[in-house]
């Protein structure tokens, strides 16, 4: 990536591969991954479920499973000219490091909090582990992330987790992501579970963060709009692998890599319907033994005799567009027409 | 879209009857229930008693009139005077008076040591159940919550399947046979413990009093049944807090609370263990049930000076209005215990109080 | 042969179940097979109290001098049918209750539970006891009644909250579709459904009903005679025994096969679990 030299970046991961072990084998989840997230971007990760992108969100804060393990590459990490790589974290380290520096907003908030907790508490002794003292203090920078998220602080914050609704979780947990105003957010799946209204009222809040608060966000999504909505650009990931990185435009309406072109069959508007991935035909890879040469090419329809023997690498195809595919150029031609159908069919 | 939403969606909007309310107060509810179940307990008390093939009252009319001449009327009046009951009038009213009596603490009195009121003779006895199986309850619950959460975070470890095994073992073994093993081997035949001297709930010629040597005298008495209801509760709680760990670990909660970057300790306490040992409540009641019950063997084997020794003491010497009287009192003691675990389970657990 | 091996197989998936199985086995052969081959010694022998096992008395001799292994043999049966009777009593009330209660609903059902908290509430060892001075257990058929009558309430919850959940299921409502009847369905969708379930719970129910019934002849208040583990325990105990070290033997004996046959039934279960419930097998 040409401009990583030139604007300053906020996380730099070089080869990064993780595996899972399994009863049956070792399940080879992320798969040499590189990709850099410049100062302020955000970055949205899109894939069917079980491609890994969870996986790498967890490598990313070093929060694998016991089972899984990093095994190699480096996950480097810029701030204020200080960077180091969180690969080589200690445990002490780690623990500073989470939600100070780099938070994470998981999926399912509606089990995020400690049931047994008032939602206050779980503020306090966030704030606590990160060297806060002072509990007024505290109390009006809760209010003013509260405001940001559309809460009432006095309400929910004598609540226990189990008063609130699904979508008010979402925010409260949102707000405590931000509440330590970290460099870097990484945001898996924060729509998922919430019904249709309120999943609008999150992206609204989250869209107005972006702008308000200058941190750099990772996006871990299946809903194409909610990536369309607060994305800079788009990774697609494939079977552990990334497949394609482009800005959301070019991913959008100029897909290179033929799983992408099929993920986004139908461009979706910002006002329009949600719009989920669709499926595509055949079954996700295999990740204990991944199909050789393109992980993708049993269920490709522009895949010859060179994507089942040579796993195609990530290129830059063209400016700041980069694909890991054979035929991107008979891709970029037909708009992944070819795709399109099989999809459609 | 609006920008405050009231904290509490699912609050009841209506207002609502104070029955109503009473019903959905945790609390109160648990308060009613434990009253009725006292209620149905003293009530299946009086009628298994009177209903029986072999009355007890019948029986003790017979035997006073058998072994001490008394007439028929004169051997009704002792037992009704020794029964707190008027024979003569009918079963509901003999009912009322009973509760009356109960009311007032009154059991009636014990006609083996004549005159002696039965709840006299509880209150001399049942400090010491209480204590020993109190003593022992808090031990192996607190100890197996522990041992259970240090072997779900060593899954699989040799300290995991030795503790494992021990626990299965000691939990199938009825806590009687443990108590006999402790006896003849710790006693008998190694000889670690003076098992004669530490009879009984005190040594002789102690006075009850607020000090160091009293306090350690009890718990010398009390040291063999302690250690076995300990050995014998301990696995059921250790295994099941072992489980109920390991799928707390697996809660979104607590990678969030790594991921927030809590210490360590803070996560192991109030994350995993608060929320681990929270299931384990609600089976306190039926082991509570079970030890108290089992007292009478624990006792009778260590000759320990409790209520269940008592109770066969009573029903040994046909003594029914002490038996009737223990029976009642270990019931609703039981009935207390429960609703004591069930407060201090809705203490921990926002959730079920409202 | 193939079918055999399979079998064995099976069996022998959960070693500690396995080896469970084997020692249900050997006690039901001992205490029901074993007396035809060991004749009970009666004799007293004022020269052999107390002796330590040997080749003529495997498990040493009591205070009277007479053999103890062939009281133990002996002494089986009774504790054994008593359990199972007691079982078999208290998991029928508890699988129609249950049942009952699930599929009825309403009043029946809020009336079912309530008298189970109830019987659940009462400390049960008590209750037999107290029982036990009022109506005398003089045989061993009234005595596994009353154990089983007393041991249903945690079962028939058990039962409840399965049939309530097993409903639900497809084949059942395909069954209630087809209006096969409510008799129909608990008896051809539902029971094989919980078979696994029942079992264990009736060799539960077993271990309750040894705890009870042989603290019950320990402590002297059911008048049982003749042979049994309980009545071993109860006269070794009041014999004084447990206070002359050559007693060890004596007491222990009765202890030890008590304890063995628990251990034994409960480690049982764990092999009908897995029999029942093929997702926990480690392998396939």
């Amino acid at each position: 990536m040409a401009e990583a030299t030139q604007t300053p970046y906020t996380l730099k991961v070089e080869n990064l591969r993780v595996s899972y072990q399994a009863e049956r084998g070792k399940v080879k989840a992320v798969r040499d991954v590189s990709f850099t997230l410049q100062k302020g971007e955000t970055l949205a990760f899109i894939g069917e479920s079980g491609c890994g992108k969870t996986t790498l969100g967890l490598s990313l804060i070093r929060l694998l499973p016991t089972t899984a393990a990093i095994e190699q590459g480096k996950i480097i990490y810029h701030h204020n000219g200080e960077e180091f790589d969180i690969v080589n974290l200690s445990e002490k380290q780690l623990r500073r490091f989470r939600w100070r520096e780099f938070a994470m907003i998981f999926q399912g908030a509606q089990n995020a909090f400690n049931p047994v907790l008032r939602i206050w508490d779980q503020f306090w002794e966030t704030a606590r582990a990160h060297g806060e003292t002072n509990k007024r203090h505290l109390r009006e920078r809760v209010e003013e992330t509260f405001r940001l998220v559309q809460l009432d602080p006095d309400r929910v914050l004598r609540a226990y987790p189990h008063q609130l609704s699904g979508g008010m979780r979402q925010r409260v947990l949102i707000a405590l992501g931000l509440l330590l105003k970290p460099p870097l957010v990484l945001l898996d799946e924060p729509t998922t579970a919430l019904d249709i209204l309120t999943q609008r009222s999150v992206i609204d809040v989250l869209r107005d963060l972006k702008s308000q608060m200058s941190f750099s966000l990772i996006l871990i999504s299946h809903d194409l709009s909610l990536a369309a909505e607060l994305a800079d650009r788009v990774a697609t990931m494939y079977a552990g692998t990334l497949v394609e990185i482009a800005t959301v435009w070019d991913a959008y309406y100029r897909p290179l890599h033929p799983y992408t072109a099929g993920l986004i069959r139908a461009v979706p508007t910002l006002s329009g319907e949600r719009q989920d991935l669709v499926s595509i035909p055949g079954s996700p890879p295999d990740l204990i033994s991944p199909p050789t040469g393109c992980a993708f090419h049993p269920r490709c329809p522009y895949a010859t005799d060179q994507c089942r023997q040579n796993t195609p690498t990530l290129i830059e195809a063209e400016p700041n567009h980069m694909v890991a595919c054979w035929h991107w150029d008979e891709v970029a031609a037909d708009g992944g027409a070819r795709m399109k159908e099989q999809v459609e069919a | 879209m609006s920008t405050v939403q009231p904290a509490q969606e699912e609050a009841p909007q209506k207002t609502s009857s104070w029955l109503q309310r009473i019903w959905r107060n945790y609390m109160l509810r648990r308060v009613a229930a434990a009253l009725f179940k006292i209620w149905i307990v003293i009530t299946l008390t009086f009628f298994i008693v009177r209903l029986m093939p072999t009355n007890p009252i019948d029986a003790y009319v017979n035997e006073l009139m058998d072994q001490y001449g008394f007439s028929y009327e004169e051997a009704k009046d002792q037992a009704a005077a020794l029964f707190n009951i008027d024979l003569d009038s009918s079963l509901w009213d003999q009912y009322v008076q009973y509760m009356a009596n109960l009311l007032h603490g009154d059991l009636g009195t014990s006609y083996r040591s004549k005159g002696t009121p039965v709840i006299k003779m509880i209150a001399k006895f049942l400090p010491w159940t209480l204590f020993s199986v109190g003593v022992s309850l808090l031990i192996s619950f607190t100890l197996g919550i522990l041992l259970g959460m240090i072997m779900a975070y060593r899954r699989e470890s040799l300290l995991d399947h030795t503790l494992s095994a021990l626990a299965s073992i000691f939990s199938a073994i009825p806590n009687y046979l443990v108590g006999m093993m402790i006896l003849v081997f710790l006693g008998v035949q190694w000889k670690i413990f003076p098992i004669t001297k530490m009879r009984g709930s005190m040594s002789p010629g102690m006075k009850p009093a607020f000090t160091w040597a009293f306090i350690k005298d009890i718990f010398y008495h009390a040291l063999l049944p302690i250690l076995t209801y300990v050995l014998t509760t301990i696995g059921t709680w250790m295994l099941a807090m072992k489980s109920s760990t390991i799928s707390t670990l697996g809660e979104d909660y607590i990678t969030v609370a790594k991921a927030r970057g809590l210490p360590e300790r803070r996560i192991v306490t109030a994350y995993v263990g608060r929320n681990a040992s929270l299931p384990l409540f609600t089976q306190l009641a039926i082991s509570i049930g079970f030890i108290v019950g089992g007292s009478a063997l624990i006792e009778f084997i260590f000759v320990y000076q409790g209520v269940g020794q008592l109770l066969l003491s009573s029903i040994n010497t046909r003594d029914y209005p002490v038996m009737q009287g223990v029976f009642l009192v270990i019931t609703i003691a039981v009935i207390l215990a429960n609703f004591l675990a069930d407060f201090v389970y809705g203490w921990l657990d926002p959730r079920i109080r409202i | 042969m193939e079918s055999l091996r399979r079998t064995f197989r099976l069996l022998t998936y959960n070693k500690v179940g396995f080896i469970g199985l084997l020692g249900v086995i050997f006690f039901v052969l001992m205490a029901f097979v074993g007396p035809y081959f060991v004749p009970l010694d009666t004799k007293t022998k004022v020269d052999k109290i107390y002796e330590p096992p040997s080749k003529t008395f495997w498990l040493g001799t009591d205070s009277e001098g007479r053999d103890i292994f062939s009281q133990i043999v002996h002494g089986g049966k009774d504790v054994l049918v008593v359990a199972f009777l007691a079982g078999i009593i208290s998991t029928t009330i508890a699988v129609v209750l249950g049942s009952l209660s699930a599929l009825a609903g309403g009043g029946v059902d809020g009336l079912i539970m309530a008298l189970a908290d109830i019987v659940l509430t009462i400390p049960q060892f008590p209750l037999l006891a107290v029982l036990a001075g009022l109506v005398k257990f003089n045989n061993v058929t009234l005595l596994a009644v009353i154990l089983g009558v007393l041991s249903w309430p945690a079962l028939t919850r058990a039962i409840r909250a399965q049939v309530l959940s097993l409903r639900e299921r497809e084949f059942v409502e395909a069954a209630r579709a087809l209006d096969l009847g409510t008799k129909h369905i608990i008896l051809k969708e539902i029971l094989p459904n919980m078979m696994s379930y029942i079992a264990i719970n009736l060799i539960f129910a077993m271990t309750a009903a040894i705890y009870a019934q042989v603290g019950l002849v320990f402590l002297g208040l059911v008048p049982f005679s003749g042979h049994n583990w309980g009545v071993m325990l109860s006269l070794a105990w009041t014999r004084g025994a447990i206070f002359f070290k050559d007693s060890l033997w004596y007491i222990m004996s009765p202890v030890a096969a008590i304890a063995l046959f628990q251990l034994s039934l409960i480690s049982f279960t764990r092999l009908l679990e897995e029999i029942f419930n093929p997702r926990l097998r480690t392998s396939v």
